[in-house]
């Protein structure tokens, strides 16, 4: 009986999550037409389940922002339902927020409709969707079920037992011996269909819970099985099959094809390979698929123990990150090319020093302006960074660097979170170009390719960028951010601790 | 001679209100009135919430439809528990005579399982929102373990308001008699609308030519249209009964698309404008009048007899006229406000929406005469069944 009230909870600690790994919410910043916005998407523990939208506008000039979500491609991508009114705030007129359903696994967008002083306009932001654990129930929720059921067993079994005894018997009469006789009949029939029901109905729960695991399995982030082969082409491909979970159909799941993989902004992978302990050493590679395995050769590495990160996309725009680890010997590779880069530096320490100033090669800097407030989890910001020449002054050298001015991963000292982050946000930029594509289409089917084109331009960058991010729980972390400058890749690093 | 306690008219108000566990009511009680309140309040709350997944989606344990659904529970289980407690603890000799004795407490069997009922539908509220919090909003209408209990518990509601009423009737001589006898046949017909909606998923219009489709009905129907038939002892208890569940579900149809509605929930794949009925209702109308004309000229014969050619002809006068309507249901000549079969819920996916007027792959042969004379042995013991549950109902005094 006490089983049927149980669910365990799933090993899986709640921060082992994916959308990266380990940094589950969605943050984003950017136009939604001639409104600047920072958006947090908050997902729900378990899908089904209510995600809470924020929504902060840079100036007060928006009025109403309505939410609505959906899949982010394929059928039900176009019809979206009644959005909702975002509530906003009485004491911060530029902040609203919002909760919305989210009903499905997979790779949905949060599509936003904002009013204003400057008229209406639209913005779609890509989301994973999965659950991160299943929920225990409550202690007194399985006391007080354990004691109904046992009432309403008891009164299954009594009911019938009394009104064959009697029910049939004038007022005042006495049964017959004959009623007794049939009502036991009936109250052990009564009893082997109460127990039969309650046996049923726990195989059903069982198998309602096993099914709900196993969602929650198949999207954690997938092992990769990573090997060194003729000295330096380090080979990764995925421990087993990827599977997502079909929505609306119990149990079954489909294989995504790694033949079918979106190139994010111009790679089909960006693999991240940090030595431990101690993330001393650090690159950010672009490796080739040749089928379901991917390939590079290495440039020149110190060897060590290494984690290794590899973000794909799937053709729907749901982001995978493949998790493995490798021990390399010293690599005499060749020297990086292309949009490959690294970053070699001091070790963690213990206990963490806190660090805002990282040298570039050739003694510029890079200096994190995080003020002197302590850093709080779970608090969506901006995280402001500058290049400066060796005299301080502001660097005016920066390049586009993959299409924007700088990328960066957020790594907790444990390993429960990896995070590659965009100054646009947290999501995949690749789910980013199909969420706005869509909308393009909806308003505009020529201008498809729009937003490409401005990932591809090549103006010089400003000296000053940001990123939207919200650390996931309080740890150490390691932050890596690489920019360009004058062609090449350069890469700097922070450590921070977050309260 | 029966010991019955039929009370002449006239008796006393006050008595009256002393006993209300109806030992000599001569009118319908408020506790009886409770408990009809309540069923029809979650017959159109039931009716709401169905139309309400298929339109609008998103859902609350707040919903009007689900409030309608637990008024069942409350007004029931009020009108349940007062009548136990005030039988056992101030309730005459009479009214305790009149009564079934559970672990030291009286009262009419029929309230005993009203409150068992009610009991099991207000614990499947928070069962059933914890399940919506560990594993998410379900969709399907009886397939989990809180869900299942709501419908177990709605059914007993039911069956107790019909075994409270037929112990009243049994033991009246005047003109509550009558009028119980109609709450009766209501009673049953939803309990027969409410099988009718379980069985959907081997019903569907794409089911209707398949054995299991009728499988299913002879399985859950007849038992419960045959008892409330029978056990009133209305000369076309059934017929009234299939007709009523007719004329409900129609109007359902009809009027429910008249309410403007838009899903506020995703994916959707199907645009929706106002609230979506369930569907035109199976054609139950025919084996009723069957069962009726049958029963009547087999007044005198055994129940046995009985059920060896009312359940056949049940099975076999519904397929005579849902086979033949399966395919004018598929035909466009069905698409349109009357037989409703161009409704489309909002989430039905674009696998069903590619065609949905196509029948299921027809079984083989073999499986399909088997299934069918699987369906006629059933019908057989299920109709014996409600035949069975039909006497008693008429001999049912407590």
């Amino acid at each position: 009986m006490r089983k049927l009230f149980t669910i365990l909870l799933l090993l899986l600690p709640g921060t082992l999550a994916f959308a990266h790994v380990g940094s589950a919410d969605v943050f984003y910043e950017g136009d939604a037409g001639p409104y600047h916005l920072f958006v947090t998407v908050r997902l729900p523990q378990v899908v089904p389940g209510i995600a809470e939208i924020e929504v902060r506008s840079a100036l007060p000039d928006v009025e109403s922002i309505r939410v609505v979500p959906l899949r982010l491609s394929g059928p039900g991508s176009n019809l979206p339902s009644v959005p909702d009114l975002a509530q906003r705030s009485k004491k911060d007129p530029q902040f609203f927020v919002s909760s919305l359903w989210f009903m499905e696994f997979g790779a949905l967008q949060v599509r936003m409709e904002v009013n204003g002083d400057k008229g209406k306009a639209e913005i779609s932001i890509p989301v994973a969707s999965f659950a991160r654990k299943s929920l225990p129930m409550a202690r007194w929720l399985s006391g007080l079920l354990a004691v109904v059921f046992l009432f309403l067993t008891l009164g299954a079994v009594l009911i019938p037992g009394a009104i064959v005894t009697e029910g049939t018997v004038a007022p005042g009469a006495v049964p017959p011996s004959s009623n007794r006789r049939r009502a036991r009949i009936v109250m052990a029939i009564a009893l082997t269909l109460a127990l039969l029901t309650l046996y049923q109905n726990r195989a059903a729960w069982n198998v309602q819970a096993a099914m709900y695991d196993r969602y929650v399995d198949l999207l954690k982030p997938p092992q990769a099985e990573v090997k060194l082969i003729d000295g330096n082409r380090l080979v990764i491909r995925p421990a087993g099959p990827i599977m997502v979970p079909v929505v609306g159909q119990d149990g079954v799941a489909n294989e995504v094809n790694m033949d079918q993989l979106l190139p994010d902004h111009g790679h089909v992978m960006h693999l991240v390979l940090v030595s431990m302990p101690g993330m001393g050493t650090m690159f950010h590679l672009h490796p080739i698929r040749a089928g379901g395995v991917f390939s590079e050769r290495l440039p020149a590495m110190p060897a060590g123990d290494y984690r290794v990160f590899g973000d794909i996309v799937d053709r729907n725009g749901y982001p995978w990150t493949l998790i493995g680890k490798v021990q390399l010997p010293t690599i005499k590779g060749t020297a990086l090319v292309g949009d490959d880069s690294d970053w070699q530096g001091a070790q963690l320490t213990d206990p963490i020093s806190e660090t805002t100033v990282s040298y570039l090669p050739d003694g510029a800097r890079m200096v994190w302006e995080r003020g002197n407030a302590p850093l709080k989890a779970n608090a969506p910001a901006d995280l402001r960074f500058r290049v400066e020449e060796k005299d301080g002054t502001p660097a005016h050298d920066l390049e586009p660097y993959m299409g924007m001015v700088a990328h960066a991963e957020i790594i907790c000292t444990d390993l429960s979170v990896f995070a590659h982050i965009h100054p646009a946000g947290s999501m995949s930029m690749a789910a980013l170009d199909l969420a706005q594509a869509g909308l393009m289409v909806r308003h505009a089917p020529g201008d498809r390719g729009m937003a490409m084109e401005m990932a591809q331009s090549s103006r010089p960058q400003s000296p000053e960028f940001k990123f939207p991010y919200g650390f996931p729980h309080p740890g150490d972390y390691r932050i890596f951010v690489q920019i360009k400058r004058l062609g090449r890749p350069e890469g700097a690093a922070f450590d921070a601790h977050v309260q | 001679m029966s010991q019955a306690q039929t009370v002449p008219a006239g008796l006393p108000e006050k008595i009256h209100w002393e006993l209300p566990t109806t030992a000599d009511a001569v009118s319908i009680p408020w506790t009886i009135w409770f408990v009809l309140a309540g069923i029809n309040l979650a017959l159109v709350g039931g009716t709401l919430d169905m139309s309400w997944h298929m339109s609008i989606g998103r859902e609350t344990f707040w919903t009007p439809a689900h409030m309608l659904i637990q008024m069942e529970s409350i007004l029931v289980g009020i009108a349940s528990g007062y009548t136990i407690l005030v039988t056992t603890f101030k309730g005459s000799t009479r009214a305790r005579e009149a009564s079934v004795r559970i672990l030291g407490l009286y009262a009419p069997g029929g309230a005993f399982i009203c409150l068992w009922g009610s009991v099991a539908m207000l614990t499947s509220a928070p069962f059933d929102n914890w399940w919506h919090n560990a594993y998410g909003l379900d969709t399907k209408i009886v397939a989990t373990p809180p869900h299942m209990l709501l419908m177990i518990g709605s059914f007993a509601n039911k069956i107790g308001a019909m075994t409270w009423m037929a112990s009243m009737m049994n033991r009246s001589r005047t003109a509550l008699r009558g009028r119980l006898e109609w709450w009766l046949l209501w009673a049953g017909m939803i309990c027969v609308a409410q099988l009718a909606v379980m069985t959907m998923d081997f019903t569907w219009m794409s089911d209707m030519h398949t054995a299991s489709c009728y499988l299913v009905i002879a399985l859950l129907i007849p038992p419960m249209m045959i008892a409330t038939g029978w056990g009133s002892a209305h000369k076309w208890g059934c017929t009234i009964v299939g007709a009523v569940y007719t004329a409900l579900s129609l109007a359902a149809e009809w009027m429910l698309p008249l309410f403007p509605a838009h899903p506020k929930l995703g994916p959707v794949y199907h645009n929706i404008t106002h609230m979506v009925p369930l569907r035109f209702p199976l054609l139950l109308i025919v084996p009723a009048v069957v069962t009726d004309l049958l029963l009547q000229r087999l007044a005198q014969r055994s129940s046995w007899i009985k059920a060896l050619w009312i359940g056949p002809a049940f099975v076999l006068s519904f397929l005579a006229v849902q086979w033949p309507f399966a395919d004018f249901l598929m035909s466009p000549a069905s698409r349109n406000w009357i037989f409703g079969t161009a409704y489309f819920g909002y989430a039905d996916s674009a696998g069903f929406l590619y065609d949905p007027y196509k029948f299921d792959a027809a079984q083989p042969l073999r499986v399909f005469l088997l299934t069918m004379a699987a369906t006629l042995v059933v019908s057989l013991l299920t109709t014996r069944f409600g035949l069975a549950w039909g006497d008693w109902m008429r001999r049912v005094r407590r």
